[in-house]
């Protein structure tokens, strides 16, 4: 009984705790395309030639080959492009949203979803300004709001900064090899 | 039988009710979250574990050269999240949940171990419990890696889960509660 027990609060611990939602999708979008009324959703299917492409620049290829750009117009002109990215980590994933101007960099980043454990360690990253440092990043420039905020946070905080700058990097890479494909 | 629940201490058998009683709820809950991010039909799972995108089922080797398509959205088709399941997150999903559902199966197969049943029965209930995990989660590897068509497998998985189940709860809580030969 003792082991049965041991067992079941073991595996407990291991279980991911469930997701929660930071900022509506439809929230993001509005924020990240603003004026945009019209959308459309580019996806790209990635050959194997250009997933080793995108994997030997930053260490990650699309899931699935699947790379989806949302495109918000207004009048027939581009307002800009988002798109949503996953990371993950032991501690279950956090799903970013990043916009791009129609010059291609990168307008702003919500955090919209992490799971409950992660939540007061994103907040309090997202508090110590961490997604200022990505606007008006080029897509070539490496992100670097992790190095900025980590000195006036704690260490879990610190990791989900770095978690953060890696999905940042991930759309970034993303945007600069697929988005202008026809 | 290695013990007998009908005769076992009441701490014994309300711990078992209690158990079983969560279980249950927590199976509820989980036929619920199915609903919701996969559905029942092997349509529905194919698509959750499948290749992503549109052309679900046209599509599951990588093209030779990158290809574009472009169609319009509406805003609330961009904040509905069609839940699909890539491989890292079945990687860890697997890693996660397996464990869970084996000592889900272990913790069922002991109150399965005390009921008044014959021997056969009670192996084919253990292996139901067992195989039901190894169901459910190798259709979502084999709907990823080889054919959409063996989702079918993952919802053999689920049915077998409540399956076993609910043969473990109604024959212990006949035989504890009202049974007493």
């Amino acid at each position: 009984m003792k082991t049965l027990v041991l067992g079941a609060v073991t595996a407990a611990l291991l279980h991911i705790t469930p997701t929660v939602v930071l900022v509506k999708r439809q929230d993001a979008v509005a924020h990240l395309l603003p004026g945009a009324d019209q959308f459309a959703a580019r996806e790209v299917h990635v050959s194997s030639a250009d997933s080793r492409r995108i994997h030997d620049a930053v260490g990650w290829e699309p899931p699935d080959g699947m790379v989806t750009f949302y495109v918000g117009k207004h009048q027939d002109q581009v307002a800009g492009a988002l798109m949503f990215m996953r990371v993950d980590c032991q501690h279950g994933p956090l799903e970013l949203a990043i916009g791009f101007d129609p010059s291609g960099k990168i307008r702003g980043v919500e955090v919209t979803k992490a799971t409950v454990e992660m939540k007061p360690w994103v907040l309090e990253a997202l508090r110590a300004g961490l997604t200022d440092a990505y606007r008006g990043l080029a897509p070539d420039q490496a992100p670097a709001g992790a190095a900025k905020v980590k000195p006036r946070i704690g260490a879990m905080p610190g990791y989900m900064a770095e978690l953060v700058d890696k999905g940042v990097m991930h759309a970034a890479a993303a945007y600069r090899l697929f988005y202008g494909r026809k | 039988m290695l013990y007998d629940l009908r005769h076992s201490d009441l701490r014994v058998r309300w711990l078992v009710t209690l158990l079983l009683a969560t279980l249950g709820t927590s199976y509820l809950f989980g036929a619920w979250m199915v609903a919701l991010y996969a559905g029942f039909s092997p349509r529905k799972v194919a698509e959750t574990y499948g290749p992503a995108g549109e052309a679900v089922m046209a599509m599951q080797m990588p093209p030779e050269t990158t290809m574009v398509s472009e169609r319009p959205v509406s805003m609330a088709e961009m904040g509905e999240e069609m839940h699909h399941v890539d491989r890292d997150l079945l990687v860890q999903d697997t890693h996660v949940h397996m464990p869970m559902y084996a000592v889900i199966a272990a913790c069922l197969s002991i109150i399965a171990l005390g009921l008044a049943i014959p021997r056969w029965a009670g192996l084919s209930i253990i292996t139901v419990l067992f195989a039901a995990p190894w169901l459910d989660f190798a259709g979502m590897w084999l709907t990823k890696l080889a054919s959409p068509g063996f989702a079918i497998v993952t919802l053999a998985g689920g049915w077998a889960m409540a399956l076993g189940y609910t043969i473990v709860a109604v024959i212990a809580t006949y035989q504890m509660w009202w049974r007493k030969p």
